[in-house]
């Protein structure tokens, strides 16, 4: 559904992509992570047809974005970093606005701003003024712009920046409905967001992607994927006695006291081996109460340090 | 282009732009209609629209400065770059939108020649003649504020830049005078003037060869007259200014006389300027 191809863009003397290529078919929610000015933006104007590449193309159903503008740019719903909102109307006239500039024929403007209105949970602020409007608000106007048209692919530039928690609950809750039928990137560097909302994940770093992942993928890769971390009420000095009696385990790390009377332990275990079952069954042999127990696989966030550092140093 | 006209024309009357311009134009030609018509008992209504018209140097740019301008500052030309119209429905929806209050604005004063009507000697058709006149001179202004508003982020450049290139179309006249007329002047001009086309042809191919080639054409155009009837190139610079004087080509509209040359270099000048504006709105994509 969108292609593509070995994307470069320097702005001046400045090389703001590398080399991006990547395709993503209907129906994925795909994320977009990466440090700032590492290209995220500049990939989503490209792709909307908002700036054009130096190098490569982008292909819509197979279309060419430069030589076939319109019918790629009728496919695309975007919302840029700063909603593009007219700050002097209402949001009624702004979306009425909108229906038209997408050009969705007259008979049908008036129930797809309804629908948008409705959608984006805006039905009651419809009268008021932009401008008069809180941030949260303006952000999902901004949202209902990019789905007037129902387009078939959305893009979204982080779209929960500056939200409150429940603000950012409600829109992501109103992406994962929105993603049921359409295909969706969104760029977040809020990583957890990512990770549920998302269930592919495109890594860009210094103009490259360093890492294209499916969020099963991410759960499973790297070191550490036999880790486990345990927390224990009871000293460290006979916690660690009874762990290190345990069969299995390579390396016993302290982690520190996190609870009153207890203290954490990460264990590695040799060969990446789940030593769960054997935990359970050397403390429920001793009097030493476990109170905790998880598998300590390595988060986005260590996935994304991890990557990113890398194409630092190289 | 119905879309973006119909937001232009709402915005203009949700914020204060449409009434600053409006509350402008007609004030001062409110005064002078009672002061130079009147009160001083003179009928000539084609008059009164000639000296109306340096209302034009102020009000022109409170109605184009923000067109392009506040589109690049909100970043809400990602909305209509990435929306299915072309850059020349974008300069045009908003050229026509902002001429249409400059219609508005028209028909008011128009009005007053009731007044002219009744108590005067009211010439029909040399009013037509001046309103047209008037009409176009406007929509050139206008074009030429477009096109400055979609080089520029900032409104208040924006309007500054727009009030200092009108002030300069004003002064042609009188800053004619005061030009040298001999031959030699008249070459000098030629030349830089085909070295800005050379110029101006370079940046638009990055060809060396076909600059060089123009560069052959214009000097040998230049240097054989020069060598072989110099007198041609004796009051080119008047001539030349008056040429591309917008205020020159007033002088037989407001006499009565519909001359077919001005209205097509009207047209053109329009044409020009918005074709200029739709060039540059395309180009800041590709920066």
């Amino acid at each position: 559904m969108i292609k593509v191809e070995g994307l470069g863009k320097r702005y001046g003397g400045r090389t703001a992509l590398e080399d991006i290529s990547f395709s993503i078919s209907k129906g994925e929610i795909v994320g977009f992570l990466g440090p700032n000015g590492a290209g995220k933006t500049t990939t989503m104007n490209i792709i909307a047809g908002y700036s054009s590449a130096t190098r490569g193309r982008v292909l819509i159903d197979g279309l060419d974005v430069l030589e076939h503008p319109m019918e790629t740019k009728r496919r695309i719903g975007y919302l840029p970093e700063q909603p593009p909102l007219y700050n002097e109307l209402t949001v009624d006239e702004y979306l009425a606005f909108v229906a038209e500039l997408k050009k969705l024929p007259a008979g049908q403007r008036r129930q797809a701003r309804d629908e948008a209105l409705e959608l984006s949970s805006l039905v009651e602020v419809r009268k008021r003024v932009i401008r008069n409007l809180s941030k949260g608000y303006r952000q999902r106007v901004g949202l209902a712009q990019a789905l007037i048209a129902k387009p078939d692919i959305l893009i979204l530039d982080e779209p929960t920046v500056g939200l409150d928690p429940l603000q950012i609950t409600e829109i992501r809750d109103l992406i994962l409905r929105l993603g049921k039928d359409r295909t969706i990137i969104l760029s977040s560097h809020i990583l957890p967001e990512v990770s549920m909302v998302c269930k592919r994940v495109l890594i860009i770093a210094g103009g490259r992607i360093v890492a294209d992942r499916t969020m099963d993928g991410i759960a499973g890769i790297e070191a550490g994927s036999g880790s486990v971390v345990v927390r224990v009420a009871a000293n460290e000095e006979d916690t660690s006695r009874l762990l290190s009696s345990v069969p299995g385990i390579d390396r016993i790390t302290f982690l520190g006291s996190f609870e009153v009377g207890s203290c954490d332990f990460r264990l590695d275990a040799e060969g990446g081996k789940d030593l769960r079952r054997e935990l359970f069954a050397a403390f429920a042999a001793s009097t030493l109460p476990l109170i905790g127990l998880r598998t300590a696989n390595p988060s986005l966030e260590d996935v994304f340090l991890e990557l990113t550092m890398k194409e630092a140093e190289a | 282009m119905a879309a973006i006209f119909r937001r232009e024309i709402l915005s203009y009357f949700v914020t204060p732009s449409g009434y600053v311009f409006l509350g402008l134009f007609l004030l001062l030609s409110g005064i002078l209609f009672s002061f130079g018509t009147i009160l001083s008992g003179n009928s000539s209504f084609s008059g009164f629209l000639e000296s109306i018209q340096f209302i034009f140097l102020f009000s022109t740019p409170v109605l184009t400065m923000r067109l392009m301008s506040e589109e690049t500052r909100q970043k809400t030309d990602q909305l209509l770059f990435t929306s299915p119209i072309g850059f020349y429905e974008l300069v045009l929806g908003k050229y026509f939108a902002a001429l249409a209050l400059f219609c508005l604005a028209f028909l008011a004063i128009l009005s007053y020649s009731v007044v002219v009507l009744l108590y005067g000697d009211f010439r029909i058709l040399e009013t037509l003649s001046a309103a047209l006149g008037f009409l176009l001179l406007g929509a050139s202004f206008i074009a030429i504020g477009t096109f400055i508003s979609s080089t520029t982020e900032n409104q208040a450049t924006s309007a500054v830049a727009t009030f200092v290139v009108l002030l300069l179309f004003w002064i042609m006249e009188p800053l004619k005078s005061g030009l040298p007329q001999d031959v030699n002047a008249g070459i000098v001009f030629s030349a830089s003037l085909a070295l800005l086309l050379c110029y101006a042809l370079f940046a638009a191919t990055r060809s060396r060869i076909v600059t060089l080639l123009a560069v052959a054409v214009f000097a040998a155009a230049i240097a054989l007259p020069a060598v072989l009837w110099p007198r041609i190139f004796s009051g080119l610079v008047a001539s030349a200014f008056d040429w591309i004087s917008l205020l020159k080509r007033q002088e037989s509209f407001s006499g009565g006389l519909i001359r077919l040359d001005n209205i097509v270099y009207y047209l053109s000048f329009i044409f020009a300027f918005l074709f200029l504006s739709v060039r540059f709105v395309e180009k800041r994509r590709w920066s």
